[in-house]
């Protein structure tokens, strides 16, 4: 792996970061103390090293210079590591003969009011990185081929919709659906907001079209009971339930479509005490008719009452912390239907929530209706007895400043939304981490809120947070494009910061084989002894293979112990480090 | 589908046409294998990237000067409280590197004719004067020019040359020269080396086939203006939350000091006025903006990071915390960082003469009494609405608007990126109100349907 290693020649550049570092770190001072250390031939510095003119200067220096190892001292690699990365390339050199100091995070930001401190430290870093870069060795940039076939765990609306996008895009998709329907929670629903139909009329077109479309392949009754692999070579294993049957499937990518399941409260507000007590789960199950039935005596309903937030936006509860996101607009919308039935709707909220297109109309509508909004305090939630069989509701209104009392013949619970009761085996068959709302974790909150940590693996809809179905179809087609993405190309590229196994050090001990959270390692038996191989599509460089090895036999690429040794050195002993300098 | 309108433009037009590049297998019925992007914020930007991954060659057409948008201009952003910047700038490198995304910036939809699978779209590019090719940004122009304009992408509170770019990590890096502030001195045409200035400079149209189309062009601030009684306009420190948004940037016109634009002393205290321009049908917004609580919080968390004895006020009607993660960030404010949160909508600001403080005045409506609150700042936190031209370039593609003024999608479950026109579609905020995350996800999902579209016919 390793080049016949030519003379480094060291380029530093430094970053300003706007106001971010030079506001707090000096940077000329830093730029300066680069020029006397080792190898270095140019230290120098810009505004912004990752704008267009930052890059071009790092690509024209490498020229001019022949510089063959490049130090940027900026922010956190985990933002533009690649974006450097890909400069040293444009520039024709290997892009692991890169290093990135973090000025920023490490360094302006937490030093923020010791700016002579920060300096010092700023200096420090860089001296080490000087030293490591010097170590640095090219490595291969290699690749994996992806099968053009995605599994899709999940038929309810997300997992529908990204199928059948798949599908039309002329990539197979393998759908997987425990249950004997497919269809998910929205088949139930007899109304469903902010639409008029009902969630039959939404589902059923999209299972037609998915039960005959000739590249989906529709697994009913079916579960994913073993899965591995890696990005575009996963292979997954499913049961039949009915059958017995297994079947393998070789898959290039997946989306996770395992939505969520809708909050049974018990212990808040007699929910399972008295049968008029039904969450707006059940009464969205409710077949529709002319009245609006009571569930205990089948008499008609002339008073109901909703109660906001069972079971969400609790603080400190973990699993309840989050908002619930549809219900606001789901209660508008069948408290506005339902007016027309009854002769009086309370709901009892702490915030109204009807934010999307359209949603805010509903609560409008309902309010024309008369529907009576009454908001509780967050700390003094409503209080419901029953007595003698009646329902009673007892509550603090923060807008009139009263305390409140009602009787409704029903009472619905809007409830959260949480993950479905096996989201941990999920999540371990997957690799996927999770949130504090107990949903998966996106690969980035904000700018890839489709993929996972799991390179390969998609989330979409109610598995990745709570939200609505008209969301979730949205989800599902973005994660399919994420999907489709991996399978045109054919190929990915893969890291070579992976760990490798000399065979003859390795002592065949396990060792490495239990310490991987990956489960990159596995023994070769094709040797004699076995001995402990590293699959490097699933190796994520994390190193603790090479710690926890008792024979030293484990490298890892890209952090050898020399290159972090000689950091320290460089740490240690500055004197040292500050003869030569070839510039 | 109007046919194309006459070019606007009466000087010289070059003619380019461009035939696509590689693509999955030839297509059964002949469809153009491009899409045209309309918009480079961060919903166009994903859209563009998932086609361009697939294969299709993308023609993303933005009319400022760099790609980015909204999201570039941002200080911080919720729920995290991660750097705008820091996040969006691999992104912007990441699309113009593509080597099948064609960035046309400074550039305008001129027209487009023909139907699903083959559109026939003509763009005007505008003369910046600078050519694209030449110029490597390093920005010697701009020190050498003597004419100083406040600054667009600084809400107009910084400054800067009339030859410039809006921001360090503008994309391309291509400078621009502002004819209607440019005295032709001619000194950044001595300063560039590489001759890249080119002050005879035309309007160019450009015109290419396309199967498939994407609107991305978000959204523009309501005018706080029209809030007479809350002095915005009037009042030197009520500002609004995208002034706010620039005001607290390092990289913006102070800095990252927050002032008081009156006196440039420090605010101890900052009221936070929310749903301005939202959840208003007297003023023509009954929607809900979607984005602006949490914009809010996130400012007012902001605000007591800068300076934690700052006191720090949120004037709200409900507090819309829906997204993931949002909840939780909320609580943070009230418990971590201790914001105040008050419910009751702003009625009037006026402002002290004799100390120079604001006085707000509201209905606490939790206690039913109105009160006068003293601030030393106000931030209008302004509703969106959809961006000005949208309309035209509905008209343009032929798509149908809702009443208000958004493009309007065929169906909430069966057709949620799909314009009436097939073939088009839409996302981020020129559909609605959406957050980042829900404008990236709308871009993804816009992209896979227009790729369903370009690779009809075949698989890649
Ligand atoms: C003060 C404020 C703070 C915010 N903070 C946050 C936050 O912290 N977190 C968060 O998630 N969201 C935040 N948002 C919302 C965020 O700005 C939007 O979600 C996001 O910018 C939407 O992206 P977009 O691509 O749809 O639109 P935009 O960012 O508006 O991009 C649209 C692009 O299209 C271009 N364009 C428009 N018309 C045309 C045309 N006719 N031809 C060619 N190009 C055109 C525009 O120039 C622009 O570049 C905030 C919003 C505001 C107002």
């Amino acid at each position: 792996m390793m080049t016949e290693k030519a003379e480094p020649r060291i380029g530093v550049f430094v970053c300003h970061c706007g106001h971010n570092i030079a506001g707090v770190v000096d940077v000329a001072k830093v730029v300066e103390s680069a020029k006397s250390l080792p190898h270095v031939v140019l230290s120098t510095d810009h505004m912004f090293m990752c704008s267009d003119a930052g890059q071009q200067l790092i690509k024209d220096r490498i020229k001019e210079q022949k510089l063959n190892r490049v130090v940027v001292a900026s922010c956190s690699p985990r933002m533009h590591e690649p974006t450097f990365r890909r400069v040293v390339e444009d520039a024709g050199l290997n892009r692991y003969l890169f290093d990135q100091v973090n000025i920023r995070e490490h360094v302006s930001w937490c030093h923020m009011r010791q700016p002579k401190e920060a300096t010092d430290k700023a200096i420090d870093l860089v001296r080490m990185s000087v030293a490591r870069a010097a170590e640095l060795e090219s490595l291969p940039i290699k690749s994996v081929s992806v099968t053009p076939r995605t599994l899709v765990v999940g038929g309810g609306i997300a997992g529908l919709r990204a199928s059948l996008d798949i599908a039309d895009r002329g990539f197979e998709a393998v759908l997987v659906e425990r249950m004997p329907e497919l269809g998910g929670h929205v088949r139930k629903w007899t109304h469903l907001f902010p639409a008029d139909e009902s969630g039959e009329q939404i589902i059923a077109p999209l299972v037609r079209q998915a039960e005959h479309h000739k590249l989906v392949r529709v697994m009913k009754d079916s579960e994913v009971v073993e899965f591995g692999g890696y990005i575009g070579n996963f292979t997954a294993k499913i049961k039949n339930h009915k059958t017995g049957m297994v079947k393998e499937v070789d898959v290039g990518t997946v989306i996770v479509a395992t939505g969520f399941e809708p909050f049974r409260p018990f212990g808040y507000y007699e929910y399972g005490q008295h049968p008029d007590i039904i969450t707006l789960a059940e009464l969205q199950e409710m077949t529709p008719r002319a009245d609006l039935i009571r569930p205990s005596d089948g008499k008609k309903v002339k008073k109901l009452a909703f109660i906001g937030c069972v079971g969400s936006r609790e603080a400190g509860k973990l699993g309840h912390e989050h908002c619930s996101r549809h219900c606001c607009s789901a209660v508008a919308k069948a408290a506005a239907d339902l007016r027309d039935r009854v002769d009086e709707v309370v709901i009892m909220y702490q915030d109204i929530r009807t934010y999307g297109r359209g949603h805010e109309e509903l609560h409008r509508l309902a309010r024309s209706k008369l529907v009576i909004y009454s908001k509780f305090p967050k700390e003094k939630k409503p209080v419901v007895q029953i007595a003698n069989g009646r329902i009673r509701i007892t509550w603090y209104d923060v807008l009139s400043g009263d305390n409140l009392e009602y009787e409704p013949d029903l009472l619905v619970l809007a409830s959260a939304m949480i993950p479905p009761a096996d989201v941990a085996e999920t999540s371990k068959m997957f690799s996927l981490t999770r949130s504090a709302d107990g949903f998966f974790n996106p690969e980035h909150i904000k700018l890839a809120p489709l993929t996972t940590h799991t390179a390969g693996v998609m989330i979409a809809g109610a598995a990745q947070a709570a939200k609505n179905a008209s969301e979730s179809v949205v989800d599902a087609s973005g994660a399919a494009a994420k999907a489709v993405g991996l399978m045109a190309r054919g190929n990915v590229e893969i890291e070579s910061t992976v760990s490798h196994v000399i065979p003859e050090l390795c002592s065949s001990c396990h060792t490495c084989v239990t310490a991987c959270p990956y489960g990159a390692i596995a023994m070769d038996t094709k040797k004699s002894p076995p001995v402990a191989l590293v699959t490097e599509a699933k190796c994520k460089g994390c190193g603790t293979c090479a710690a926890s090895c008792p024979s030293s036999a484990i490298i890892m690429y890209h952090s050898t112990d020399e290159q972090i040794l000689t950091m320290v050195e460089a740490y240690l002993c500055p004197s040292t480090q500050t003869t030569g300098g070839v510039a | 589908m109007p046919a194309a309108a006459k070019p606007q433009s009466s000087r010289k037009v070059a003619a380019r046409s461009s035939r696509t590049a590689a693509k999955p297998k030839p297509a059964a019925k002949q469809v153009a294998q491009a899409a045209l992007v309309v918009g480079g914020g961060v919903a166009g930007m994903q859209a563009s990237l998932d086609l361009a991954n697939q294969g299709f060659k993308v023609y993303l057409v933005e009319k400022s000067p760099s790609i980015g948008g909204r999201m570039a201009m941002l200080d911080k952003t919720f729920p995290t409280l991660d750097c705008s910047a820091c996040i969006l700038t691999p992104r912007l490198s990441e699309v113009a590197r593509h080597p099948n995304i064609k960035l046309l910036t400074y550039t305008d939809l001129e027209g487009v004719i023909g139907k699903v699978g083959n559109f026939k779209v003509r763009v005007i590019k505008r003369a910046r004067y600078v050519k694209e090719e030449l110029c490597a940004g390093c920005g010697a122009c701009a020190k050498e020019c003597p004419v100083e304009v406040p600054n667009e992408f600084d809400q107009g509170l910084g400054f800067r040359k009339a030859i410039y770019v809006g921001f360090p990590q503008s994309t391309p890096s291509t400078y621009t020269i502002d004819m209607e502030s440019c005295i032709k001195c001619k000194r950044c045409e001595r300063a560039c080396e590489r001759k890249a200035i080119d002050l005879e400079m035309e309007d160019e149209r450009v015109e290419f086939d396309v199967g498939a189309i994407i609107i991305a062009t978000g959204y523009r601030l309501f005018d706080v203006r029209r809030y007479y009684r809350l002095g915005y306009g009037r009042l030197p420190d009520v500002i609004n939350a995208m002034e706010y948004e620039r005001l607290i940037n390092a990289a913006g016109p102070t800095q990252g000091h927050l002032i008081r634009l009156s006196d440039g002393k420090t605010p101890q205290s900052i009221g936070f006025v929310q749903c301005v321009g939202a959840r208003d049908v007297n003023k023509g917004v009954p929607y809900c903006s979607r984005v602006c609580c949490m914009y809010g919080i996130k400012n007012a968390v902001m605000a007591k990071e800068h300076n934690p004895s700052t006191d720090v006020t949120i004037y709200y009607a409900d507090i819309r915390a829906f997204g993931k993660g949002f909840e939780e960030f909320y609580e943070m404010a009230r418990t971590r960082f201790g914001v105040k949160f008050l419910r009751g909508r702003a009625a009037e600001i006026i402002e002290d003469v004799r100390t120079g403080k604001l006085h707000l005045r509201a209905e606490d409506t939790e206690t039913a009494q109105p009160q006068e609150f003293e601030h030393d700042m106000v931030v209008i936190c302004p509703g969106i609405q959809p961006p000005d031209d949208l309309d035209k370039i509905a008209e343009k593609l032929g798509v149908a608007m809702s009443n208000d003024g958004y493009v309007d999608v065929v169906h909430r479950y069966f057709g949620p990126v799909d314009t009436k026109m097939p073939g088009i579609f839409v996302c981020g905020c020129a559909d609605g109100p959406k957050d980042i995350p829900d404008s990236v996800t709308a871009g993804s999902a816009a992209a896979m349907k227009a790729s369903i579209i370009l690779a009809k016919g075949g698989a890649a």
